[in-house]
């Protein structure tokens, strides 16, 4: 780890949670986004129209030599010049080249995330060129000379404002902040640019292979001014923006503006193959396909989806980390989810560090991906990267290869946790100030006690009495339902009786290892899934419950992974996953059961929370609102149910808390607008933010585990 | 529902104005109520077929030579579409000729004349006559176009007229040209 660095950074975070207009205007974004977005994808199956762009995009990553050779070949027989760059600086070096042998004094741009990613504009400059932005987001941050803040809106960390102050100093007068009055300054400013710019500089969103010609998705107009009017046209693109035919560039357009700002299209999709006529001669076109680092991730197995890309920018859009700090803090270039990846290979991984540990891992960018790219996976196996090169700091090291991987040292020490933290619990279940430097991580939220007696104990003392049961289930209960939340377990087992399920809980079972493999410590997560593995198949169960949807990825996909390549583990890992379950779905899907609580609850107003694992790894999410509303409650769906509430496990304890609380912050409010007494959930990790806020704020609204409510109704109806 | 009333639905949702006309004089007529100055002609087959220089001269329309120097003083660029797509609202022209750009990006107005039976169903369906216009010549620079110009880019406010036309008028006409390739 980097100490210096990590310090630097955090600075960074301080900074901007400084500025709440900030985090106001792209909470209000996101708000719209997702209701604009909605519309534009009336009538279509996203879920379909992902997969064919996902599957496409891997036929070009497949044989892209080939498919590189035809553009080249076709885009060459149209008669543009092509250049392979192997590096941004060979991109710079021949376009600056080529401005000098044209003598240009001025290139106009239009929008160029590649030409960001080489840092074009200071090559240009050095070679006696001026580059003149003409995106309007991006001429308003090149005044400001700022980086953009987001892929599709460069300037959207700004406000009018900025903007008139900007201005007025370029044209010398008072602009008024209006914005229509100053969108047509920049009109007016900018037009003379395109008349006398020797270079009109564009990026592409899409390079065909079968015309060899570009695809330009804008909605300014400026790109089509951009490589009409100058003689020379430049356009910079990342060679993974190549695409087989004109059916598979139709299906991204059909996509990529209804994911990206939820249009249904941009005012201008231009399609342009070779040296066109220019002012009675021939344009002279020169296309700069740009590596940069893009072959590198072909080559990576874990990381190579990342190339399906289509630069939408919607993973920033709905990623709660990035509303709270925004794309300069939450980005290097390239911003959000997919700017993590893209800057560990187009930037170096050194660049990329920070950011791989500041995404809180709530897959939200999984779901909204159009080219159903698990982004989430790929930043946890460059966490795993970053921790074998950096290392992942002694503590962790400490704790998670010494202790978690003996389990009986590792619970030895939180049976002493529990005696050993008296002087702060005072006795009581919650912890709601911590002395000293951890004092800060009770400030806006109380900390679950260790109990007294884990669960693991206190089951082995609950009587079971199922006389015919349907099944028998092994208990996982993961580290937070056992030493923090054991009344939870005991909950399950007494809902699960109530089903004629009986429960049993394998003594050897261990830390899911998912804290260790989001630490960037895979070892420990490869040891701790076998240790568990042969913990949960000993009894031979019918099924695996969980009541942690962390817990339940880990068994369901982690250790699946983990173990595909060693023969003698793959297959019990696959046995695992098959037979695990999350308790909601399992009462619901597996035993059909919901009836079993119809009417039994006191009815009460409850909103739920969507926990990010169950939600968007487990698919899980109509089956707890089924039991609360079967069971008698009164169900009320508050805004953004399925937005993180910034726990993260370790993000919130260590990594991040100050950006943890801000996301908490906006779940409290939420819940506190639906007007529930009760908030549901089926996570631990989230009852434990979630209690933990409302406790510290002394709201009246209680936290419960979906679980907890049913073994309650069965116990109100006793 | 029919293409047609689908493309006027997504149009008229993109910004664009649509002017329903009964002849090329009817059409001549209303440019020259809303341009508002002198306007741009690109040559164009269905255009000359329909002698729409003179109709617009006959209506009081001043001409300019295109031009670039001309260009950026047009009050308003006219031309024709190839054809339409109806899920987006949006407007195919063949743009490989200069003209054809310096109109349809210079000029704050821009009108387009589209044949009503010129209209494809989706991005998708396009991709036939798309793929023609590029079999058609080597070199192509084709235009998708969807409402006026506009942008988000000062705190997400939708605002018209950037850097492209500020009003886009699609003139819709009976018998003006059935072939997606002809502009």
């Amino acid at each position: 780890m980097n100490k210096r660095r990590q310090r630097e950074y955090k600075g960074r975070i301080d900074q901007v949670l400084a500025t709440p207009k900030l985090q106001d205007a792209l909470h209000k974004f996101g708000d719209a986004y997702l209701v604009s977005r909605d519309k534009a994808f009336t009538g279509l199956d996203f879920e379909a129209l992902r997969s064919e762009i996902a599957t496409m995009k891997d036929g070009v990553r497949e044989n892209r030599a080939e498919l590189l050779q035809q553009f080249i070949q076709n885009a060459e027989a149209a008669g543009a010049i092509v250049c392979l760059a192997k590096t941004a600086e060979d991109a710079n070096a021949y376009i600056a080249e080529l401005a000098q042998r044209k003598g240009a004094k001025l290139a106009v741009k239009s929008k160029s995330m590649a030409s960001e990613e080489t840092h074009l504009n200071v090559a240009l400059e050095k070679a006696g060129t001026q580059a003149l932005e003409t995106d309007l987001g991006e001429w308003i941050i090149q005044l400001a000379g700022q980086r953009p803040s987001h892929m599709v809106m460069p300037a959207i960390h700004m406000f009018k404002e900025d903007v008139a102050e900007l201005f007025s100093k370029q044209t010398g007068r008072q602009e008024a902040a209006e914005i229509p009055h100053l969108v047509q300054v920049a009109r007016e400013q900018l037009r003379q640019g395109y008349m006398d710019a020797e270079i009109g500089i564009t990026g592409a969103n899409i390079a065909v292979a079968e015309t060899g010609g570009l695809v330009l998705v804008t909605n300014e107009g400026n790109a089509r001014l951009a490589s009409t009017l100058p003689k020379v046209h430049v356009a910079l693109v990342g060679i993974e923006k190549l695409v087989p035919t004109l059916e598979d560039a139709a299906r991204i357009i059909q996509v990529l503006p209804k994911n990206a700002t939820g249009q249904a299209l941009t005012s201008y999709v231009t399609w342009i193959r070779g040296a066109v006529p220019c002012a009675d001669e021939e344009k002279e076109l020169h296309i700069v396909l740009l590596d940069n680092g893009r072959s590198t991730l072909a080559e990576s197995p874990q990381c190579r989806d990342a190339l399906r890309c289509i630069r939408c920018g919607a993973c920033a859009n709905v990623c709660p980390v990035y509303q709270t700090v925004g794309g300069h803090v939450f980005g290097h270039i390239y911003i959000g989810a997919i700017g993590i990846i893209l800057t560990a290979f187009f930037h170096g991984l050194d660049n990329a560090a920070e950011l791989v540990r500041a995404c809180i891992g709530c897959r939200s960018c999984v779901s909204i991906c159009p080219s159903k790219i698990d982004l989430e996976e790929i930043i946890l196996s460059l966490r795993e990267t970053i921790g074998e090169e950096e290392g992942i700091g002694a503590g962790k090291n400490l704790v998670f290869r010494k202790v978690m991987r003996n389990r009986k040292l590792f619970h030895s020490l939180l049976r002493a946790a529990s005696v050993l933290q008296k002087p702060v619990t005072k006795g009581e279940r919650t912890i709601r100030h911590l002395p000293l430097f951890f004092s800060s991580l009770t400030e806006w939220r109380t900390l679950p006690a260790v109990a007294d007696k884990p669960l693991r104990d206190l089951i082995l003392q609950q009587p079971q009495r199922v006389e015919k049961p349907r099944y028998r289930v092994a208990f996982y209960g993961g580290c937070a339902n056992d030493f923090l939340y054991p009344e939870l377990g005991l909950d399950l087992v007494t809902v699960m009786n109530a089903l004629d399920v009986e429960v049993y809980y394998p003594q050897k079972q261990n830390c899911c290892g998912v804290p260790a493999l989001y630490s960037g410590d895979k070892e420990t997560a490869v040891e701790l899934a076998k240790q568990n593995i042969d913990a949960m198949l000993e009894g031979k169960p019918d099924f695996v419950l969980t009541t942690c949807p962390t817990c339940t990825m880990a068994l369901q996909r982690d250790f699946v992974a983990h173990l595909k390549d060693n023969p003698a583990w793959a297959a019990k890992a696959e046995q695992l996953a098959e037979i695990t379950v999350d308790a909601a779905g399992f009462i619901v899907n597996q035993l059909g059961a919901a009836d079993a609580f119809s009417q039994l609850a006191t009815s009460e107003k409850v909103t739920y929370h969507d926990s990010c694992h169950l939600k968007r790894g487990a698919g899980v999410w109509k089956e707890p609102r089924e039991l609360i509303e079967t069971s008698g409650h009164e169900l009320v769906e508050m805004a953004h149910a399925d937005r993180c509430c910034g726990f993260g496990g370790s993000y919130s304890l260590t990594s991040h808390p100050d950006i943890a609380k801000m996301i908490l912050k906006d779940k409290l409010i939420d819940i506190a607008a639906s007007g529930a007494t009760c908030v549901a959930m089926d996570c631990p990790g989230c009852m434990m933010q979630i209690r933990g806020g409302l406790e510290k704020q002394g709201s009246e609204v209680r936290a419960q585990h979906t679980i907890e409510l049913l073994a309650e109704a069965i116990k109100s109806s006793k | 529902m029919d293409l047609l009333k689908t493309f006027c639905t997504a149009a008229e949702a993109a910004g664009a104005v649509l002017v329903e006309c009964k002849s090329p004089a009817q059409a001549a007529a209303r440019i020259a109520e809303l341009a508002d100055g002198a306007v741009l002609l690109p040559v164009s087959a269905s255009c000359e077929r329909a002698q729409l220089a003179e109709q617009l001269q006959t209506a009081g329309v001043r001409l300019l030579a295109v031009d670039r120097t001309q260009a950026a003083d047009a009050a308003a660029g006219v031309t024709s579409a190839g054809f339409a797509i109806a899920d987006t609202g949006t407007l195919v022209l063949e743009s490989t000729a200069e003209d054809v750009r310096l109109a349809s990006t210079l000029p704050p107005r821009h009108f387009v004349l589209l044949d009503r039976s010129k209209i494809v169903a989706d991005g998708l369906a396009a991709v036939t006559p798309l793929r023609q216009l590029h079999q058609q010549q080597p070199r192509n620079y084709v235009a998708y176009i969807t409402g006026p110009s506009r942008t988000a880019d000062i705190e997400r406010v939708l605002t018209i007229g950037v850097h492209g036309p500020k009003q886009l008028y699609i003139l819709l006409l009976d018998n003006w040209s059935s072939d997606l390739l002809e502009m």
